[in-house]
């Protein structure tokens, strides 16, 4: 094949074949190994079934994989055409979600339409990113730096933070901020700025604790400080996660032998805490080399971003990186017990379709990024919408 | 928003800055996958073992298995205290458990009526977060295979099979060995500063803490060491697995061996019959206590369950007062019984037994006429006929010549006025009055600080201040029959094997062998023809007589005239009715003594036959003295084998007394 000899020639890189020829399929590799690790932990604490999760989340991820394949073939330029409609669209839901929404659990997270639930705080992840991408690639570096320009991009993460966070869903709402700082500090911001904000943050968490949170929300934050005080009340899922970590040992107890989970010590075990039932059966090793792939999906998505021709692509695609980094190491960390537990899951490894939906759509905007990355963008297209 | 501008350097320059901001958001997400991984190291690698053995606590649940309470077993290894199975049905409460849920679950199984239902609501109410609560004892087998099927469903609910104390003989042992109950919140909050009692043991629904007697006493000999049972549960703490291999076995309580004959005693509680009252048996050689009934008892296996609170009631309000121990705790004037002990302290102060004193029925003396039992008088007495006919005119005016003084120190050497350690609490001192002892209780009454003169014939008689119980009796009576010894009763014989000191090595008596045998053959003349005892004595065992003393305690005074003993007195008013005995008078072995509270005021009547029944039984079981016996003896109505036969060992029921014994008519 001359495949790669052409691709110089203009049109070749709009063939899909080449366009799909241009996917990372080492990445690709790396997601469905986590996806199977995922799949495996389920299996495992089903008591060896397939029901009632390793199924469906190999059948989800599957599904998910190609919509990946498919997201990547789309132009970026038309990626760059629907940021701003899938943002706004998102900011309606979540106000619908404020004003109709389900509640679940004590919080508004779910808005049904036609029998199908979903959380708009997912769409707003991936419509934050494009918005932000899509307005910095407009804006010069000067702007970007430190201008009256940046209030807008200030706005257009408040606005989505705050209504999450209102509904309340806390671990979302830090998520949907951090990537939206993440986006706005990759473009260029200030150091000034960026310092004097970490200072300020820093001293409104104090009072944000005592006056704004919830009850329930005070008492997790309260209880990671020291699960030991209360091992059968709040601090029983941080330290029942944490047996289950170190029993684990170097080389777990085995397939199907965490005591932990198989015996449901572990809270959430298919869910939030599933890296925990990894690191029971198969110990540091196991754990280990999950973390490695998840730094390889990182890492190698944060290279495409680099190698990407506009800046809309490298924002997008970075921003994207970032939400999926922090899901990780929010994660980790509140398996770990160095943070509070705030309901985020492992990506790709927990069940539950959502979140492994958002981020099986990020991918496919980081993947088309890459296809996609010698692709000249201009506002020129977005006089469509 | 301007057409942005494609200008090369600006174009450069937001590629470069974000070229080195994502280079260092990779080296973030660099550091927060190092710290996580090196968090992970500390948790799985250095801490692994702290974490291991956490999981192992989560996974893995001891349940205590009780001990096996140690038994108690009559002189001869006949249990007395014994623990049978039981079916026991418990819950454990946990946290969010919806308790009426579970009992209204339960209440179709078993049932579960509303005043119980209510008192298990509090009893689990106030139990501490996993410790068992008994919800149902003593189930059948039906309604323990029909929860056991269910127990799957019904979570914090277990089924099992323990074990509850059982005292096979019911009553007869009730007050020296007592009994167990549920452990009360007095019995944990004492224990609780006790750091060798098991405090999980105490908690656990099943277990038993002694409350009486024996079990009191040695509570902590017999209750043993807890054991446990290991088993995989889950987070709802349902069992998943049992781990047999994992478990420790419980260390049975140690075994308790009383000098006591479950022959003897059962007997001795029988021809109590519904009298109120104690018999004692006492061996004369080694001080063992082989009988020691207090009547009317009560069943000792009520307690255990628990008793409601109107059979507590009705044991409590009888006047026949069953939960006191009439052998140890009840005191009473000895009457006659106490003469054997003045006529020792008479002839150790130097009188002459063959001096004779005469008795016209009344004595005048200090200003009022002191009468004799019999009305009409004995004639003229030595000190074996006063034995014999218990003539109260001898020992008024014996007693006034060897003065308070003496008899107080004879009545101390016969054992009388002290407590025994016999290994279990509840002894009565009785009193021993002299003059020392009047100074001292009236501290506060100087005018009857001073020892009256006519507070000495009474002595004599057994009457006055001086009380007595029915132990103290028997010891007397076998330290009289050992001759030598001052003889000190032994209850317990061994704890866990280890055999206790027997109490038969102690001092001599303060009396000359001589004397103690005149006394001894005036008792023997109590119990031949003529005395005061004859018909209530005869054993009917060939040769082998019993020599004893009858006494009369006089509960109050009556006008002259009205008999004591008709049938209009009522029963609480009546006089006691005491005899002390011991036989074979020739070679004594065994002493009993026999009070029967309000049981009338003639000698004989109500105390020697029960001696006689209770005694023919011990010596029936003497391999000596059934060799004596079995010697081929004229006995014309019934070979002396038939009734032989029914009281040898290996049968322990003894049946009606044989033929050819005169048979004393019930009282």
């Amino acid at each position: 094949m001359t495949l790669s000899g052409g691709l110089s020639r203009p049109g070749e890189r709009d063939r899909p074949i080449i366009k799909f020829m241009e996917i990372d399929w080492t990445f690709c590799l790396a997601l469905c190994l986590i996806a199977g690790a995922g799949a495996l932990m389920l299996f495992s604490i089903a008591g060896a079934s397939w029901e009632p999760w390793a199924a469906k989340h190999l059948v989800r991820f599957g599904i998910y994989f190609v919509l990946m394949i498919v997201l990547a073939m789309i132009d970026l330029r038309l990626w760059f055409m629907i940021a701003y409609p899938v943002y706004v669209v998102g900011l309606l839901l979540l106000v619908a979600v404020e004003l109709f929404g389900d509640t679940s659990l004590g919080a508004q997270r779910w808005l049904s339409i036609g029998g199908f639930r979903f959380q708009p705080s997912e769409i707003m992840k991936i419509g934050l990113v494009l918005a932000l991408a899509r307005y910095y690639h407009g804006l010069s570096a000067d702007s970007a730096r430190m201008s009256w320009r940046l209030l807008i991009p200030a706005a257009m993460i408040a606005a989505p933070v705050l209504l999450v966070a209102h509904q309340p869903d806390l671990g979302t709402a830090v998520l949907v901020a951090s990537t939206g700082l993440a986006i706005v500090v990759l473009a260029g911001l200030s150091w000034k700025i960026i310092v004097a904000g970490i200072i300020s943050v820093l001293v409104a968490i104090p009072p944000f604790i005592i006056f704004v949170l919830h009850e329930y929300q005070r008492n997790r934050i309260m209880t990671f400080m020291n699960p030991e005080a209360d091992p059968s009340g709040n601090g029983y899922h941080i330290m029942q996660s944490k047996i289950a970590l170190g029993s684990g040992g170097l080389m777990g107890k085995g397939f199907g032998l965490g005591s932990q989970s198989q015996l449901n010590f572990l809270p959430e075990k298919q869910t939030d805490f599933i890296f925990a039932t990894l690191a029971e059966e198969f110990g540091f090793l196991g754990c280990f080399s999950v973390l490695f792939l998840y730094g390889v999906v990182i890492f190698m998505a944060l290279r495409i971003a680099s190698i990407s021709h506009s800046h809309f692509g490298r924002l997008a695609a970075a921003g994207t990186t970032a939400t999926f980094a922090l899901y990780v190491l929010i994660n980790g960390a509140m398996v770990m017990g160095m943070a509070p537990v705030v309901g985020v899951p492992m990506p790709m490894l927990s069940y539950g379709g959502t979140v492994m939906l958002t981020v099986m759509i990020g991918f496919g905007l980081v993947q088309a990024v890459r296809v996609h990355r010698y692709t000249e963008v201009t506002s020129g297209k977005g006089s469509l919408m | 928003m301007s057409e942005p501008s494609i200008l090369f350097f600006e174009v450069n320059e937001r590629q470069g800055v974000f070229h080195r901001r994502a280079f260092l958001m990779g080296g973030l997400a660099g550091a927060g996958l190092l710290a996580l991984g090196g968090r992970l190291a500390q948790l799985q690698l250095v801490e692994a073992q702290r974490y291991q053995k956490l999981s192992a606590g989560n996974q893995f649940n001891y349940r205590l298995m009780p001990p096996p309470r140690g038994l108690i077993l009559d002189r001869n290894g006949t249990p007395l205290a014994s623990n049978r199975p039981n079916f026991r049905l418990m819950i454990t409460k946990d946290k969010g458990m919806d308790v009426e849920a579970a009992l209204d679950d339960l209440s179709k199984l078993v049932p579960i009526d509303g005043s119980r239902r209510a008192r298990l609501i509090k009893d689990i109410a106030r139990a501490p977060r996993k410790a068992p609560v008994a919800i149902m004892e003593d189930m059948s087998w039906e309604e323990f295979s029909r929860v056991n099927i269910r127990a799957p469903e019904l979570p914090g609910v277990t089924a099992d099979m323990g074990e509850v104390r059982v005292y096979p003989f019911g009553g007869a042992f009730a007050h020296v060995i007592g009994y167990v109950a549920k452990v009360s919140d007095r019995d944990l909050a004492a224990a609780e500063k006790d750091p060798t009692q098991d405090q999980d043991l105490l908690h656990h629904p099943g277990f038993r803490i002694g409350k009486q007697g024996v079990e009191k006493a040695f509570d902590t000999d017999l209750r043993g060491r807890a054991g446990a049972t290991k088993a995989e549960v889950d987070a709802q703490g349902r069992v998943v697995r049992l781990d047999p291999e994992g478990d420790i076995r419980p260390t049975p309580g140690k075994e308790i061996r009383l000098t006591l004959d479950a022959d003897i005693q059962n007997r001795a509680l029988e021809v109590m019959g519904e009298e109120s009252g104690a018999i004692v048996v006492m061996d004369c050689r080694t001080g063992d206590l082989l009988c020691m009934v207090s009547g009317p008892s009560f069943d000792a296996n009520r307690f255990v369950k628990g008793l409601s609170g109107p059979e507590y009631k009705a044991l409590a309000e009888y006047e026949r007062k069953p939960l006191l121990d009439k052998a140890m705790t009840g005191t009473y004037p000895p009457g006659s019984t106490f003469k054997p002990t003045v006529a020792l302290a008479a002839l150790s102060a130097g009188v002459d037994p063959e001096q004779r004193v005469f008795c016209g029925g009344g004595w005048y003396y200090g200003g009022r006429t002191w009468r004799c039992h019999k009305p009409g008088g004995h004639g003229s007495q030595n000190m074996n006929d006063a034995i014999k006919n218990s003539c109260d005119i001898y020992f008024y005016q014996t007693a006034l010549r060897i003065g308070p003084d003496a008899i107080a120190n004879a009545a101390r050497a016969m054992g009388f006025g002290q407590i025994f350690d016999i290994g279990i609490p509840g002894q009565k001192r009785g009193l021993v009055p002299d003059p020392a002892w009047k100074k001292r209780a009236f501290k506060r009454n100087p005018a009857n600080q001073i020892w009256f003169p006519g507070e000495t014939p009474s002595y004599g008689i057994g009457q006055g201040a001086l009380t007595v119980n029915a132990l103290q009796l028997a010891v007397m009576t076998a330290r009289l029959a050992n001759a030598k010894k001052a003889l000190l009763p032994r209850l317990i014989k061994s704890v866990g094997g280890v055999e206790q000191p027997s109490g038969a090595s102690v001092p001599d008596l303060p009396f000359s062998a001589e004397h103690l045998a005149y006394v001894r053959a005036g008792m023997a003349a109590v119990s031949a023809a003529g005395g005061t005892a004859f018909r209530g004595s005869q054993l009917g065992l060939g040769d082998i007589q019993m020599a004893g003393k009858t006494g009369t305690a006089q509960v109050r005074s009556f006008d002259k005239g009205v008999s004591r003993d008709s049938k209009d007195v009522r029963w609480r008013l009546k006089d006691h009715n005491l005899f002390v005995a011991f036989a074979p008078y020739d070679d004594p072995r065994y002493a009993v003594s026999v009070i029967i509270e309000h049981g009338g005021s003639s000698g004989g009547s109500a105390g020697a036959p029960r001696a006689r029944e209770v005694m023919r039984v011990a010596l029936l079981k003497d391999p000596e003295i059934r060799a004596r016996i079995e010697k081929p003896m004229p006995m014309p109505d019934a070979p002396p084998d038939a009734f032989i036969e029914g009281a040898a060992p290996e049968d322990p029921i003894v049946g009606a007394p044989p033929p050819g014994t005169p048979q004393e008519p019930r009282i």
